[in-house]
């Protein structure tokens, strides 16, 4: 039975397409898309996994575990060697700097614009701190190789030689031939160059400086005003609790960083133009290196015989899968927390 | 427990060091000096890149092309715009069904989970990888590096950015929306088409520009795939000019003329990147947008 329609009523937009087996096809066929859209995305990472094992496959079955263990990237015909080391080094070494100064700075600017900054200046320094996420790689990259690597080489390095020079860091292994040796080394060793660790950190700090911010700072919106006031009328001071907000908000903080981490793994354009492109192990800051991310950009293409590129397919595998590891731990943490908002 | 016992907690936060205030101020000052130090950083890199970017500008650089005299990059700006507007053809519609169903359609179930970490991950992934993923698909079955290799690339990088902007916008709109809509007797894609996305069609509009403007500054995964063009040629199934793989063309050279064009080229990307994001923040202020 239908309604008779009264003509004294407003117009209802959806009462003439009463068709309904048409009105259930659209429906069906509009989930199905929105489906086959989440289903092509999953797609898409599969794909990215099979071409990377695929085009590794060759360098798996011949070099197998070793590719961790040498050092020599050595890809002349006949006497080539393939190792991942250096570049695992270059990576890690330049992300721990970049978190080891991008860390703390970060979450004091969010601590800034959350809990000390009066509204009308939090929401401008907030907007700008997100500028900086938004300048590309490669301008970060123009300007730390034509700008700050200077920078560093004239005025920052000769100050941080004479301030570090005795320090002695721990053992660090050096495979020259395949065999691990350990020796002491030094902190800082060689000639400031500017083209370095150091500036390969120095350009990841400002560029995962942003996200840490970002997300810090969300989360420590979710402190709870309850506890705050609480902790404010038994006569603590701000520092003890923004402390009780810190640990409150520690797994999202560390979910952060995790976030921070996986993108300073991943960077290319901005650390292989300050980093120096060589494929050393060196204790010393001032020693240029490489990432595995620029051995790719800076290689990949010259890769002219089956297993060379199949070596490249191995370095990319392995960074991909650093960089699955990263976000995985930063997802977990943060959805965490996701879920916690929305159950409060 | 009664009142005496509760007298009798010591309190916490009191008493045991008396300069915790001096303490607190200090640690509110290196909060301060750590956001002033972030913001000179930000301020810094743009004086660089507006001075320098400004002082090597000619009017050649947006009329000419790299090989002519005096030289320009007016196909590498052109190849950049046209490039992004190619992945967003590839990317957007795709983003945009993953972000319907995230908000329309998922329920709490596995995969949901499991669709949502996908989406994660693929946004985390580092971009260099998809620009090798489009190498290996488009490149080697053509035997050569073209526009549609790079577009691929870029649309890749798009699609969780573009989903999870769509998804957010989409679960503002307020649920009595659709109950509303329901209650008219509509259907489930009636109520999609005609209310939700309209409601939410400028911030899924702000979420698209978003990722246009992180696309657009994407270096890497164009590296094995645009390669970069000369000429002024536009035909995406040819090696495509890009402005950003020229300022790492020209940023890795020896010749003063080629580095001031780097300059110049930084400033014009920089400008149309901050431009786009920047109205994208006022739009959508005080509403979240996940840029990150």
């Amino acid at each position: 039975m239908t309604a008779p329609t009264d003509p004294t009523l407003p117009h209802n937009p959806f009462i003439d397409v009463q068709q309904n087996a048409f009105r259930r096809g659209v429906d069906k066929a509009t989930k199905a898309a929105a489906l086959g859209g989440v289903l092509l995305t999953i797609t898409i990472l599969i794909i990215v996994f099979v071409v990377l094992i695929h085009g590794s496959w060759m360098a798996l079955r011949q070099i197998g575990w070793h590719f961790f263990t040498t050092q020599a990237w050595n890809p002349v015909p006949g006497r080539d060697q393939y190792g991942v080391l250096s570049f695992l080094y270059g990576t890690g070494v330049t992300t721990f700097l970049a978190l080891l100064i991008g860390v703390p700075l970060s979450i004091g600017t969010a601590i800034f614009i959350t809990r000390i900054a009066p509204r009308w200046l939090a929401g401008p320094v907030s907007f700008l701190v997100e500028l900086l996420a938004a300048i590309p790689s490669i301008a970060y990259g123009l300007w730390g190789c034509f700008v700050m690597s200077p920078w560093l080489q004239n005025y920052l390095e000769p100050i941080l030689y004479d301030a570090l020079k005795h320090i002695k860091l721990i053992p660090v292994g050096k495979y020259p031939s395949g065999r691990i040796e350990f020796f002491p080394a030094n902190l800082v060793h060689g000639g400031p160059s500017g083209s370095d660790f150091l500036a390969g950190g120095l350009i990841l700090t400002i560029m995962i400086l942003p996200i840490i911010t970002a997300i810090t700072r969300d989360v420590l919106l979710q402190f709870p005003q309850e506890i705050e006031h609480g902790a404010y009328g038994l006569g603590a001071t701000w520092w003890q609790t923004t402390r009780l907000a810190l640990a409150y908000c520690r797994a999202g903080i560390f979910g952060a960083v995790m976030l921070g981490m996986a993108r300073a793994i991943g960077e290319t354009m901005a650390v292989i133009m300050v980093i120096g492109n060589t494929d050393h192990i060196s204790a010393s800051l001032f020693a240029g290196g490489q990432t595995m991310s620029g051995v790719l950009a800076n290689e990949f293409m010259e890769a002219d015989h089956p297993i060379y590129l199949s070596a490249m397919f191995y370095v990319a595998l392995v960074l991909m899968l650093s960089s699955l590891v990263t976000n995985v731990i930063a997802r977990a943490l943060l959805s965490r927390i996701d879920r916690e908002r929305q159950l409060a | 427990m009664n009142a005496d016992d509760i007298k009798a907690q010591p309190n916490p936060f009191a008493g045991r060091n008396p300069g915790r205030r001096w303490i607190s101020r200090g640690v509110m000052v290196l909060c301060t000096l750590c956001t002033a130090l972030a913001l000179a950083v930000l301020f810094v890199v743009l004086a660089y890149m507006g001075i320098r970017g400004i002082e090597y500008m000619t009017p050649a650089f947006f009329t000419n092309l790299p090989l002519q005299s005096p030289e320009g990059m007016r196909n590498c700006i052109i190849g950049t715009v046209i490039l992004v507007g190619l992945a967003s053809v590839l990317g957007v519609p795709v983003g945009m069904l993953c972000g319907i169903y995230m908000a329309e359609y998922a329920g709490k179930g596995w995969f949901t989970y499991l669709a949502q970490l996908v989406m994660d991950l693929l946004a985390g992934t580092p971009t260099i990888l998809l620009g090798v993923i489009a190498w290996q698909l488009v490149v080697v079955p053509l035997h050569q590096q073209s526009g549609w290799s790079g577009a691929l690339a870029l649309a890749f990088i798009m699609v969780p950015i573009v989903a999870r902007a769509s998804e957010e916008m989409l679960r503002l709109v307020p649920h009595p929306h659709r109950e509303a809509s329901a209650g008219l007797g509509a259907s489930k894609a009636q109520t999609l088409f005609m209310v939700i996305l309209p409601a939410a069609k400028a911030g899924i509009t702000t979420g698209i520009m978003l990722g246009i403007a992180r696309v657009a500054g994407e270096t890497a995964p164009l590296l094995f795939t645009a390669l970069g063009n000369d000429q002024a040629v536009y035909n995406p199934s040819q090696p495509y000019p890009s402005l950003t793989l020229k300022i790492w063309q020209y940023s890795q050279s020896a010749e003063p003329a080629w580095r001031h064009q780097a300059w110049t080229a930084v400033l014009v990307l920089v400008t149309m990147v901050l431009l786009f994001t920047a109205a994208v923040r006022f739009t959508v202020r005080g509403r979240k947008v996940n840029a990150i």
